[in-house]
């Protein structure tokens, strides 16, 4: 009986390290560059995460035009750094890629959270965008539109109050930038996430916030979207102008989360990945299961651009944007 | 209304899909080897199944972790009345009866009274799960930064108070918990602190699942370590059939519904679990018993009395945890924390139309699961007993791997692993000193809630402490922060009066408290 018992927990056991997960094997490769075992994709987020979840759809379309198994690793922990440190750390040999989601990714940079910088990666292209928006209550009749909530900023200077979704976290600056272009003065309530962000709005505690696109599309009902940053409308939210045209904030803001190898990996391997996460991002399959969220196809040119557009515009966050 | 009633009905057939059975009787029978086990707890059990959930659907993951809690909340008492000692904390008070029952040759029947009132305690419960949840859920709306800040004091009142045998060392305990949560970015400002040179492993504070396996298991096989090995107790062999007559049944009817009253209010208190249940409703038992006479001498209504109540804390606790994010108990914590890493938040989204379909399904499942509980029971007890008797020799290493597997495969970090050593020392020490390893997993939790919640209110009001006072919400919650205060005053008297009757009057002698976590 008791040598069952041993033999169940001992399988118990390698169940429990079965579920570690294995890591890839990692051969160089000579000629043209094709991966010759499971390719490693780092998610600097847990499993189930918004980050984690796209990019499984990604990886799943995406194995068929990299012509090897791509395992998520998820790698969590530190806002994101512990994933990022892995990844510029890895061997760049094309066998491991991962995801970097801007600006946290800056944002982790500026803080010093781990060694790297923009140069520790080769952005290979972008996946998904989610630009920022600014909403309020639906039934909230204050503020019919922007130019209300505006006046009414102004005319209360410091008294309206934004729930955001961390001190200094992404829909935080979105607050920021906005009124800061807007010159009126509010109060920023930090709340862990954007899910207790907007609980926060709802529970009529703030006034408005700042959210991303796929964060209200189960809330429809009860809020009004009053902006969207950036110089173009959104195809999803036609009618919703932009601060732009509304002469306030004049630049795009959101989330990208982008793919990139860590620094030192040859043309090819960028140029190999590039392509074949095109082919996976205009696959129909994929399109049908990732009518979700806003895929966003960007070369690997563009991606590197929209990474140091990014990186300076979170360094410039250092000096006279917060209130002090 | 009637859209609710369609998802909740989806929820029971996809609870029913053949992955989700299977994983029930796989997470129920693991729970029951783990509950029945001295040494391990139920949070443990859930804390080491939590890596595996991983790669499952949402639905199963939640449905996983929930069978493994009902299981080892019930699976305590088969060590209990088998062989006098509770596999579990919360299965303490049926040790008292049922292995007086075993020594008359009634083993059969005790176990068969555990497993039936186990049964109807989780099974009432989800009456309130179903019901409250979603009441609650919407209600949370009312509840912004001041009244989330009195919520998580209100936790750390009853845990202090209630949950340890002395208030002073349960304030101890507490405070210890509550410096250890501000190691981490400070809520508001995002400042480091205490973070060990910069170093970003800390950045978002101290992982509570390697802490919490370091501080209940960790510090058990310590415990086990250090005394001599000895073989268990024999178990008794069941001799009798495992059944009750009509009458029977009708006699543990009230003591039934009683219990499930007492489980469910103390599983939907912040910081107070199962362990605390059981005594109540084996005390509340005795109370109304018509055969009080037959008490301490293996009564039938005693065993149904702690068992009920234990189980009617499951579906309690799971309330706060899934609609205000306050773990009830540090079992609920992990399981919050699977829902979180399955991405999702607890709170009315949780009842929204993307996730209600999950939600119910969860809720469905853990109905199916009482009942899958009741069957593995019934047939396996017998040879879950015999788990039980499992030499220290074999569990002292079994648990060390499994912990340190656990603890590294939750976020494949060695630095877990190292948090967890060092929190098992902790325990190791909060365990001689008789402190409350409890207190410090819900401080842990319960701190960066309230800490950050109260620096919101003070910038909403512009400093003024005003806005702490100013809802409704805040006064109820304030009297209850006054009422946990004050309640070791007559709880402990309750509980010193109950445990020290059940210890006069259990001829077995004492109950081995090495497994009292």
């Amino acid at each position: 009986m008791k040598k069952i018992l041993a033999f169940a927990l001992a399988l118990c056991m390698i169940f429990a390290l079965a579920a570690c997960g294995g890591g890839a094997k990692k051969e160089e490769a000579a000629g043209p560059f094709k991966p010759n075992g499971p390719v490693t994709m780092i998610v600097a987020y847990k499993a189930g995460n918004g980050t984690d979840i796209t990019a499984r759809i990604l990886a799943k379309y995406a194995e068929k035009y990299v012509g090897q198994t791509i395992v998520i690793d998820n790698q969590d922990g530190g806002s994101g750094s512990k994933g990022w440190s892995k990844l510029s750390s890895s061997k760049p040999d094309g066998m491991t890629i991962g995801f970097i989601n801007l600006p946290n990714f800056n944002s982790s940079i500026v803080k010093k959270l781990g060694t790297y910088t923009i140069d520790s990666f080769a952005p290979i292209c972008n996946h998904v965008t989610e630009t920022s928006i600014v909403v309020v209550r639906a039934d909230d009749d204050r503020f019919p539109d922007l130019n209300a909530l505006v006046e009414y900023g102004r005319a209360h200077d410091g008294e309206l109050i934004a729930s955001t979704n961390g001190a200094q976290a992404s829909n935080h600056i979105g607050a920021q930038a906005f009124a800061n272009s807007a010159g009126f003065k509010y109060k920023a309530v930090p709340k862990g996430n954007t899910n207790e962000e907007l609980t926060s709005l709802l529970g009529k505690e703030a006034d408005f916030c700042v959210v991303k696109v796929p964060d209200i599309s189960s809330m429809a009902d009860s809020v009004k979207v009053l902006a969207v940053f950036g110089t173009e409308r959104l195809p999803e939210l036609p009618d919703v102008p932009t601060l732009s045209e509304l002469g306030f904030y004049k630049d795009w803001l959101g989330s990208s989360r982008c793919i990139a190898a860590p620094a030192g990996v040859s043309e090819e391997v960028v140029k190999f990945y590039e392509e074949a996460f095109k082919k996976a991002m205009e696959d129909p399959d994929y399109l049908a299961e990732s009518s979700s969220f806003a895929t966003d196809y960007k070369d690997a040119a563009a991606t590197t651009e929209l990474v140091k557009q990014q990186q300076a515009f979170t360094e410039g966050l250092a000096t006279g944007f917060w209130y002090d | 209304m009637l859209s609710t009633l369609s998802v909740m009905g989806q929820g029971f057939l996809h609870a029913m899909s053949p992955i989700n059975l299977i994983m029930m009787i796989a997470g129920v029978a693991m729970g029951i080897i783990v509950g029945c086990m001295p040494g391990l707890s139920a949070a443990m059990g859930v804390a080491l199944m939590l890596p595996l959930t991983f790669t499952m659907q949402q639905d199963t993951a939640l449905i996983v972790l929930g069978a493994i809690y009902c299981g080892a909340i019930f699976g305590g008492s088969i060590s209990a009345i088998l062989i006098h000692t509770p596999g579990t904390p919360a299965s303490a008070a049926t040790a008292i009866e049922g292995y007086q029952m075993t020594k008359r040759g009634q083993a059969g029947k005790a176990l068969f009274t555990a497993c039936y009132a186990s049964f109807w305690g989780g099974l009432l419960s989800c009456i309130s799960l179903y019901f409250f949840a979603p009441l609650l859920a919407e209600l949370t709306l009312k509840f912004q930064s001041a009244e989330y800040f009195w919520l998580s004091i209100f936790g750390l009142t009853i845990i202090a108070g209630v949950a340890g045998k002395s208030l002073l060392k349960g304030l101890m305990s507490g405070a210890l918990g509550l410096l250890l949560s501000t190691i981490g970015s400070d809520p508001g400002s995002g400042m480091p602190r205490f973070m060990l040179g910069g170093n970003s492993y800390f950045y978002d504070g101290i992982n509570v699942t390697c802490a919490l396996i370091g501080l209940f298991s960790m510090s058990q096989v310590f415990m086990l370590a250090e005394k001599k090995i000895t073989e268990r107790a024999q178990a008794s062999k069941v001799t009798d059939k495992m059944s009750l007559t009509r009458e029977e049944r009708k006699t543990i009817r009230p003591t039934i519904i009683r219990s499930w009253i007492i489980g469910n209010l103390i599983g939907i208190l912040p910081g107070a679990g199962a362990s605390i249940a059981c005594f109540l409703g084996y005390n509340t038992s005795k109370q109304f018993s018509k055969h009080k006479e037959q008490f301490g001498k293996g009564s039938i209504e005693g065993v149904a009395g702690s068992e009920a109540a234990n189980n009617a804390v499951t579906g309690g606790s799971l309330i706060p945890t899934l609609t205000l994010g306050i773990p009830g108990e540090s079992v609920t914590a992990i399981l919050m924390g699977g829902l979180i890493m399955k991405g999702l938040q607890p709170g009315r989204m949780l009842f929204n139309e993307e996730n209600a379909l999950v939600t119910y399904t969860f809720f469905a499942g853990f109905v199916l699961v009482q009942f899958f509980m009741l069957g593995i029971g019934l047939l396996g007890s017998r040879g879950f007993a015999q788990i039980s008797r499992l030499s220290d020799a074999i569990l002292i290493p079994c648990v060390t791997v499994l912990c340190v597997v656990g603890s590294y495969a939750i976020n494949k970090l060695p630095e877990d692993v190292l948090v967890m050593f060092v929190f098992g020392i902790i325990g190791y020490l909060m365990r001689k000193l008789d402190l409350n390893t409890a207190a410090i997993v819900l401080a842990l939790i319960l701190g960066p809630i309230g800490e950050k919640n109260l620096q919101n209110a003070l910038i909403i009001s512009d400093g003024s402490p005003k806005i702490l006072f100013s809802s409704v919400i805040c006064w109820v919650l304030i009297v209850l922060c006054i009422v946990g205060i004050l309640s070791p005053l007559f709880m402990n008297k309750l509980e010193k009066k109950a445990e020290k009757e059940a210890e006069t009057e259990d001829p077995n002698g004492p109950i081995e408290e090495e497994d009292l976590v």
